[in-house]
């Protein structure tokens, strides 16, 4: 395949396009590697600590300065902070309220309350607030914004 | 955002929106030929009503309005609290600076307020439910396959 690489002025213009006849295992990796789904990152569990992947992740959330992150398998307590994780994952991982990340990816659906707030749920039926604040960026970050 | 910045805002908007709405009377009257356009003028006591009105207006948004955590019954009361608060408001201000000056004037202030409340309620609503949609039919591009 042939690969062509144009550079631009800002992280905004920065996009990859992908030409083929079929998605292969490959091309999926190569998604999953540009989207950051295939990063890593160490977690703890009841004193045993493990690499997690971001695709594996729900959602992130920080109580009383600590970082819990949340998976289909249960809930882990990792070292990074909150802003750092938003940073690392990039991505459809995306700030969501002041306390919470949550990936896109797993997000089955979003309905808008009276109030304002935006209720989204999960592919795991659990429902976390998407603070109408972050409503422009979770357009921006879908390309509809 | 804070509640002051937001209690600041609510004040431009509502004090333009108001501003707006005198603009409009005034080219309506105009039209019909009840007044001519080249004498219409705003007192500097009238824009004081406007600005003021848009400051005590957004009280009750910012104290009834800005806590999104709460059950939909409750939200509901607290939209009709912010409503009455907000007609009494309207009502108390246009006594004062003889925004109406007779029954028939005040029951015109009334119904232009209801129906700009519930105008603006619709709207909102409508536009939460069309980035809803945007959004699903976005999330449905991406979502991963479990």
């Amino acid at each position: 395949m042939r690969v062509h690489i144009e550079k631009v002025d800002s992280k905004d213009q920065e996009e990859a396009v992908i030409k083929a006849v079929e998605i292969t295992d490959e091309i999926s990796g190569a998604v999953e590697l540009l989207e950051g789904d295939a990063k890593g990152f160490a977690v703890s569990q009841d004193g045993k600590t493990y690499i997690l992947k971001a695709s594996s992740v729900y959602y992130i959330e920080s109580v009383d300065k600590k970082t819990f992150v949340y998976t289909r398998q249960g809930c882990y307590d990792t070292k990074y902070r909150l802003y750092e994780l938003e940073v690392l994952l990039g991505g459809y991982f995306m700030r969501c309220s002041k306390s919470m990340i949550i990936n896109l990816k797993k997000v089955r659906n979003v309905k808008s309350q009276i109030s304002g707030r935006i209720d989204a749920t999960l592919l795991n039926d659990e429902v976390v607030v998407i603070s109408r604040g972050y409503a422009k960026e979770v357009k921006r970050r879908l390309g509809i914004g | 955002m804070n509640k002051l910045k937001l209690w600041f805002t609510q004040t431009m908007m509502i004090s333009f929106a108001i501003l707006t709405g005198i603009i409009i009377e005034g080219l309506v009257y105009s039209i019909f030929g009840r007044d001519d356009l080249a004498s219409f003028s705003l007192s500097w006591l009238q824009l004081l009503s406007i600005v003021l009105t848009g400051a005590l207006c957004s009280v009750p948004t910012v104290l009834f309005l800005t806590d999104t955590d709460i059950p939909r019954k409750k939200y509901i009361v607290r939209i009709a609290f912010h409503c009455l608060g907000l007609y009494l408001i309207v009502s108390l201000f246009g006594w004062i600076f003889r925004w109406f000056t007779n029954l028939g004037g005040f029951i015109m202030v009334t119904v232009i307020f209801f129906l700009v409340y519930v105008f603006v309620w619709t709207v909102s609503i409508w536009l939460y439910k069309r980035d809803d949609k945007k959004i699903n039919m976005a999330l449905d591009d991406i979502r991963d396959e479990e």
